[in-house]
């Protein structure tokens, strides 16, 4: 970790004591950058006089390392359900009994009890979507039907830019080759590795921050990216779509967990159920652009599938799982071996 | 003085190294030798499967073999930490030699302008590079002026990370440069040209020379720090090639074996301590031959 990092960790961890005086309470979140609310939190703090901050991650990695390092101060995070079974497994979470909150009676029937956390003990579902790649329209016009115009660039080469962390990269890789997601065969990831050791020198960057400029300007044609990150810049005015390849694409649900050894679980409990009521969850949808697990006013849903097709993919969508450390490590050797 | 003043008098010196620089250090290297987690984080134990792996891999065969991968970023990493640091020496001589000559008052401004950057957010710093070296950025203009071709990117690539490093650690280099230059006694060129010697030989006989210890000093202040740079590889030269920086943080990241990423850590404290030694035994010749 750079100084930077720790100044700013050191930073973010002090600014919520300034507030503590004051505020009847508080709850420290650390999220996907920009995936919550502005104006909800804002509205929750005046609701319960609870005081909210807000730190961003932009890889479940991170997330993970964080809380592994004992002590985050963070009362809420949203990881992906791979990284959620991780998290339990290892005794990262904490306990919350989330199966008797009133935000568990919001969720679907068919997020409930699912494979990362079967009782929901832990996790309540927030937003789920897909990871898959979008093009500049102003700069590329080819098709976007197959994984096989990023994996192997023909007119792309030298205009795409990946993510800086193996988890979904890899597992868009497996879909395309049909490798199956945490195989522990070498000679099965030897395969992955060799597909993108060839695309590498098509490559310009593996990095996942700052997406939307970077493919926005046409810095790039193509970038690895999500769904709703895609949505909510193209109705921003980008001219960029999100592909739908037929190979499939790579599926995620975040849910809010609250960590081992949080310290304002209470405050976090309300903020989850917060977010979970309808008309809040409606207003977290049209501002995340994702799809949600849980009840929502449909009337005052911004998005359908004719406006925002990146949310109801027509490929089919194979969720990423927890692998086992043997499978890790063959994924960890294709990114060492390909970043070298 | 008494012996309890000169204890007590040092301790919030001495708590401060222990707590801050011994006490990490120990903290690392112990990691190092533990045991890796299956999802990151360690075992506390004793295990040197962590430096075996900077010499030997799982390859694509499933066999422990020799791989030079890690040495490669090892001496890329060095490589270029000494590019940097050559380019800042030979940006900063002059520049420092400049800001030397002119009034007090102004002296105060130059110094000063060099040290405001230092103001700014590092990431703020390099984010402007972005911008400045992105498609359509200024760097592209002023080369579509002179008679380059349009659409030629300058992000992400090896000249982009260099530009950002050595515009992060210049100014490490000019102060100490500085101070050292403004010590320099104008009679002293002057003696060298009054005994025949050229502008080249007054640089290369005198100046260097009585510089030489700013010179060493700045040298070493950009060098470290480059070594283990990390911001500058992921934004500017775009992550395609690890760096040791990127190297540990991915270890703690995404490739989640902690014991490695302290590994590679305690490898860079060595150099770093290596570099220091080196350093500090010349200082101590030089004193023994002036004595």
């Amino acid at each position: 970790m750079t100084t930077l990092k720790k100044s700013l960790l050191a930073t973010a961890m002090m600014l919520p004591m300034a507030g503590t005086a004051m505020a009847e309470g508080q709850v420290n979140i650390y999220a996907w950058s920009e995936s919550i609310s502005p104006e909800l939190i804002e509205k929750f703090t005046e609701e319960t006089g609870i005081e909210v901050t807000v730190d961003s991650y932009s890889s479940n990695e991170d997330a993970l390392t964080r809380l592994q390092a004992g002590s985050s101060g963070y009362d809420v995070i949203t990881p992906s359900q791979h990284f959620v079974k991780i998290m339990i497994d290892e005794g990262l979470l904490m306990d919350i009994d989330a199966n008797e909150m009133s935000a568990y009676d919001q969720l679907d029937e068919e997020w409930k009890g699912q494979w990362w956390d079967p009782e929901n003990d832990y996790s309540i579902p927030m937003a789920y979507g897909t990871a898959g790649f979008a093009v500049n329209r102003d700069i590329y016009d080819g098709p976007v039907d197959s994984w096989s115009v990023l994996f192997e660039p023909t007119e792309l080469a030298g205009k795409i830019a990946m993510l800086s962390y193996p988890d979904e990269v890899v597992s868009a890789a497996q879909l395309y080759l049909g490798v199956e997601y945490c195989t522990e065969e070498t000679s099965e990831m030897r395969k992955v590795y060799e597909l993108l050791d060839a695309q590498k020198s098509g490559v310009v960057a593996y990095t996942s921050d700052n997406i939307a400029n970077r493919l926005g300007s046409g810095e790039v044609a193509a970038h690895f990216w999500w769904d709703g990150q895609v949505l909510r810049n193209r109705l921003d005015g980008a001219n960029i779509e999100f592909a739908m390849p037929k190979e499939g694409l790579v599926g995620w649900l975040d849910s809010y967990v609250v960590p081992a050894g949080a310290e304002n679980v209470d405050e976090a409990k309300a903020f989850i159920n917060f977010m979970s009521e309808v008309d809040n969850a409606t207003a977290q949808a049209n501002y995340y652009a994702h799809s949600v697990p849980v009840e929502i006013n449909e009337e005052e849903s911004l998005y359908t599938p004719e406006n925002a097709p990146e949310l109801f993919p027509t490929v089919p969508v194979v969720f990423a799982q927890a692998c086992s450390p043997a499978a890790q490590d063959l994924v960890t050797r294709v990114w060492t071996d390909l970043l070298q | 003085m008494s012996k309890a003043f000169r204890f007590w008098g040092l301790f919030p010196a001495w708590a401060l190294m222990v707590l801050t620089l011994i006490i990490p250090v120990f903290i690392v290297a112990a990691v190092s030798v533990s045991e890796r987690g299956a999802y990151g984080g360690f075992d506390w134990g004793f295990d040197l499967t962590a430096y075996r792996q900077i010499l030997f891999t799982l390859g694509w065969t499933d066999e422990l073999e020799f791989d030079p991968k890690y040495l490669i970023i090892i001496g890329r990493t060095l490589a270029y930490a000494t590019g940097v640091t050559l380019i800042s020496l030979i940006l900063s001589l002059p520049l420092a030699y400049w800001i030397s000559l002119q009034s007090a008052r102004m002296k105060l401004i130059l110094v000063y302008l060099v040290t405001l950057p230092f103001w700014v957010s590092m990431i703020v710093r390099v984010y402007s590079w972005l911008i400045i070296l992105g498609n359509d950025g200024l760097a592209e203009r002023i080369y579509v002026f002179f008679g380059g071709a349009d659409g030629q990117g300058f992000l992400f690539t090896w000249g982009a990370m260099l530009v950002g490093m050595v515009y992060s650690h210049i100014p490490l280099m000019i102060l100490p440069v500085y101070a050292a230059v403004e010590k320099l006694d104008p009679a002293l060129i002057e003696a060298s040209h009054d005994l025949y010697g050229s502008r080249w030989t007054a640089l290369r006989r005198v100046i260097i020379p009585l510089s030489a210890p700013g010179l060493i000093g700045g040298s070493i202040l950009v060098f470290v720090p480059s070594l283990g740079a990390v911001l500058e590889p992921m934004l500017l030269g775009g992550g395609r090639q690890l760096m040791m920086g990127t190297l540990i943080q991915n270890q703690f990241g995404g490739s989640r074996d902690w014991p490695f990423g302290a590994a590679i850590a305690m490898v860079l404290l060595t150099i770093v301590v290596l570099v220091l030694i080196v350093n500090a035994r010349r200082a101590a010749r030089q004193m023994e031959a002036s004595a």
